[in-house]
């Protein structure tokens, strides 16, 4: 995707995960707790068995463009 | 829940619409704009201070902006349907991505919840106002705005007009949008306290149909129906649709006119210490006696 100047400008590609989303989103399945893995940019339910992927610090909580986890993840 | 829910809206077009519209926004945004100018206008007259606020359907965040503006306000997360659009608010401000008819925050979590020109885009807008009285603390600021159902009410009657003479029939085209006596009723329902709504009417005008199609277009309003026809206009539907237009609603100096409503609600989560009614009965001086001694002192 062809990045235009305004959102290079605003840093969009720099983006970190802020803290602050890790406290207020839950899972939007299960309504239960996220924990982040930093190494694969993903935010994981592990009671409803998906991995929300995180694109530029942006936390992206659709079912479906969630992942689904191993059972032995 | 949502089982039971009738559905109206084509979540995926429209978030396809938004995506395809992000880039671009900026330029048309002057809608979104004036219904955060509306919004930051009554945050301003609230005598309070909101530690943490959701923005959501933020767009780039120009919601955002105008209260991080207005000083009552002190962080602000965005949420909205399209990642094309969360990259476009300012690199310091955490924003995500969401379903609006899932539960994707912790009860309780903000202080306000402010949403400008985005949730007339909402299947189940009772289900949506219930979950947001369940992010909000107590004594939690509500601000809503949202199309009302006056607008393009034009554009609604001349596409129908046009395909019934062409076609033969008729295709779902403009979003049916909330009236605002509805709208009071449902915040009512949702569990909110002290709803105020009050509505008002922008007339933009365009050069001609084609530019005021186009530009709603590139704000991403696009016809996101789930009944829509799933092909493209008939060009006839279309020319007649905007001569039918251009007849009815052009302006002294040639250009066409359209009306849109902007309805602009706040209301505040229940807490115990906020004022409420008294209970029927409840009252130390009978009405009848205050009236009587008002009449007594007229005719003194």
């Amino acid at each position: 995707m062809s990045n235009t100047d305004k959102a290079s400008n605003s840093g969009a590609g720099s983006r970190e995960l802020d803290p602050i989303l890790l406290e207020v989103l839950v899972c939007p399945v299960c309504h239960g707790p996220l924990s982040y893995d930093r190494a694969r940019h993903e935010l994981i339910s592990k009671q409803a068995g998906l991995a929300f992927p995180i694109r530029e610090g942006i936390p992206v909580m659709l079912v479906d463009e969630a992942r689904q986890l191993d059972p032995d993840e | 829940m949502t089982a039971h829910v009738p559905q109206l809206i084509d979540k995926l077009a429209h978030r396809r619409h938004r995506e395809r519209a992000a880039a671009g926004f900026g330029n048309v945004n002057f809608l979104k704009q004036a219904a955060a100018d509306r919004l930051a206008d009554r945050l301003e007259i609230v005598k309070r201070h909101f530690p943490l606020v959701l923005d959501l359907g933020a767009h780039h965040g120009e919601m955002t902006k105008a209260a991080l503006a207005s000083g009552k306000v002190d962080r602000v997360i965005c949420a909205d349907p399209a990642l094309g659009m969360a990259r476009y608010t300012a690199a310091d401000i955490p924003s995500c991505v969401v379903d609006y008819d899932n539960m994707m925050f912790g009860e309780a979590t903000f202080d306000a919840i402010m949403s400008a020109f985005s949730l007339h885009w909402v299947n189940d807008l009772p289900g949506m106002l219930a979950r947001m009285r369940q992010w909000l603390k107590p004594d939690g600021l509500l601000l809503l705005s949202m199309a009302g159902g006056v607008s393009f009410s034009g554009l609604r009657s001349c596409l129908a007009e046009a395909e019934s003479q062409t076609a033969g029939g008729l295709s779902p085209r403009v979003l049916p949008m909330a009236d605002i006596r509805d709208l009071g009723g449902l915040l009512g329902r949702a569990g909110f306290g002290l709803p105020v709504a009050d509505s008002d009417t922008l007339s933009i005008t365009w050069p001609d149909p084609f530019h005021m199609m186009r530009e709603l277009r590139q704000m991403g309003e696009t016809n996101a129906l789930l009944g829509r026809a799933n092909h493209m206009t008939r060009k006839d539907t279309m020319m007649q649709a905007i001569k039918l237009y251009q007849d009815r609603f052009q302006t002294d100096d040639q250009r066409i006119s359209a009306e849109i409503e902007l309805i602009t609600l706040t209301a505040w989560s229940p807490s115990p210490d906020q004022p409420k009614p008294l209970k029927p009965g409840s009252a130390e001086v009978h009405l009848g006696d205050f009236l009587n001694s008002d009449q007594d002192n007229q005719q003194d």
